[in-house]
């Protein structure tokens, strides 16, 4: 037998899972082959070195990177819902509005707007068909759009306050004055809904505000996150963003 | 150790723990971070090279998870579900790339095996060495030798991991040593 006929019987025994009887027969070659004896040792030697390379260190700050992603993601459960829904032309007009702004924001939104076209057709399966009907359901998807956004404000102002230590203070300053403009508005838009809640404009201001503020904050993360590795020209390029 | 879990009380826990990340549970996926984060960060790093590529490869393959957690069915365990997914897209980035080092390993991809050095010529192999070795090799190799020889998984695993044949596996880890072994036995310039 050649030393080729020999190579399946190396790896396995490199791996250490080679039969007793082809051990028998790779050792009588061995013996008598220089080269495949060199190769054994190498491979051997090799995997063992693979075996102790150094663990490279995780950063502790990664968690909290993955963490402002994700806050801004829909639970995995409303996803599929949202993968579900159109079902009629009015439902993929409003899916086609909602997929603009995920892809205009880069936020998920699982938020549906009331019917705007009254003559759409509204009779294909699993549409209500009751006035009454469609407005309950149409706020019940609102509520849930809104504790969504909710949500993820929360998380991402939990990791802001934490990291807030990261930021000079003018900028804080001013991040801070954004952010009360904005609380502002998302509180005089559900004032005005409170008091219509069918109102699409009072809707539309209503996220048009949460979008911001999820925006803001994430840009927050990432400035933090730039400023800890002391990325200082992508930092600088983020504050004056956040300035405009 | 081998992240597979074999029992039915364990994948009944996988199930449970991919349940709740579905329905917004942050402890959930916060464990599922810090049981597996570590391993996976090691694999981004070798199969990128650089700490900040294996930084944002890890985010994104959390958020990949956390998005896909629903396509979960606990048919293997969640360890070897987030491996294989994390694998996926570390070697979709590193396909996509075009950079001149990825063009010079693809030029070394050829089906034969390097020729065996007569004498054996490595003794102690030294870790630095072997990781600059390790960074020329093809993408698929790397990836088997990675998940085999330093993470330790079995063949059969890394072929589930990897969505190749255990007989795959073992000729893709096999073939990689023979190369980081024609890498390290090379003549090199030693001035840089």
């Amino acid at each position: 037998m050649s030393c080729a006929d020999y190579t399946d019987a190396i790896a396995d025994f490199v791996d250490g899972t080679l039969d007793p009887a082809r051990q028998r027969a790779l050792e009588r070659h061995v013996e008598g082959c220089a080269a495949c004896r060199a190769l054994v040792a190498d491979l051997k030697s090799i995997q063992a070195a693979a075996f102790t390379l150094d663990r490279v260190e995780l950063p502790g700050q990664l968690w909290k990177a993955v963490q402002a992603r994700v806050a801004t993601e829909p639970p995995a459960s409303a996803r599929g819902r949202l993968l579900a829904w159109p079902r009629t032309r009015t439902a993929m007009a409003t899916w086609a509005a909602a997929a603009a702004l995920v892809l205009a924001t880069g936020i998920g939104i699982y938020s549906v707007r009331q019917p705007v076209d009254r003559h759409e057709d509204t009779s294909a399966v699993g549409a209500p068909t009751d006035p009454g009907e469609v407005v309950a359901s149409v706020q019940a998807e609102l509520q849930a759009a809104e504790e969504h956004y909710d949500k993820a404000i929360q998380g991402l102002e939990q990791i802001a306050r934490t990291e807030s230590g990261a930021l000079d203070p003018q900028v804080a300053a001013v991040l801070q004055k954004n952010l009360q403009v904005i609380d502002q508005a998302i509180g005089e838009s559900r004032a005005a809904l409170q008091q219509q809640p069918a109102s699409t404009d009072a809707q539309d201001s209503l996220f048009d505000a949460m979008r911001s503020k999820v925006a803001l904050l994430q840009q927050t993360v990432e400035l933090i996150n730039e400023m800890r590795k002391g990325n200082q020209a992508e930092a600088g390029r983020l504050i004056k963003g956040l300035n405009q | 150790m081998s992240p597979s879990k074999t029992t039915g009380d364990v994948k009944s826990a996988d199930l449970e723990l991919a349940g709740r990340i579905r329905s917004g549970d942050g402890t959930a996926f916060e464990s599922l971070y810090q049981q597996h984060a570590p391993r996976l960060y090691n694999l981004a790093y070798r199969m990128a090279g650089t700490a900040t590529d294996a930084d944002d490869l890890l985010q994104d393959i959390f958020l990949l998870a956390y998005r896909k957690v629903g396509s979960f069915r606990g048919e293997s365990s969640l360890g070897t579900w987030l491996y294989r997914l994390a694998m996926n897209h570390c070697l979709d980035v590193l396909r996509s790339r075009q950079s001149r080092q990825e063009q010079q390993t693809d030029s070394l991809d050829e089906d034969g095996a390097p020729a065996p050095a007569a004498a054996p010529a490595l003794g102690a192999v030294s870790r630095i060495d072997l990781e600059r070795a390790i960074g020329q090799l093809p993408r698929a190799c790397r990836a088997a030798f990675l998940l085999h020889d330093v993470e330790g998984f079995g063949h059969q695993e890394v072929g589930t991991i990897l969505g190749i044949s255990e007989g795959t596996s073992k000729s893709q880890v096999h073939k990689a040593r023979l190369r980081i072994r024609a890498y390290l036995t090379q003549p090199r310039s030693t001035g840089h």
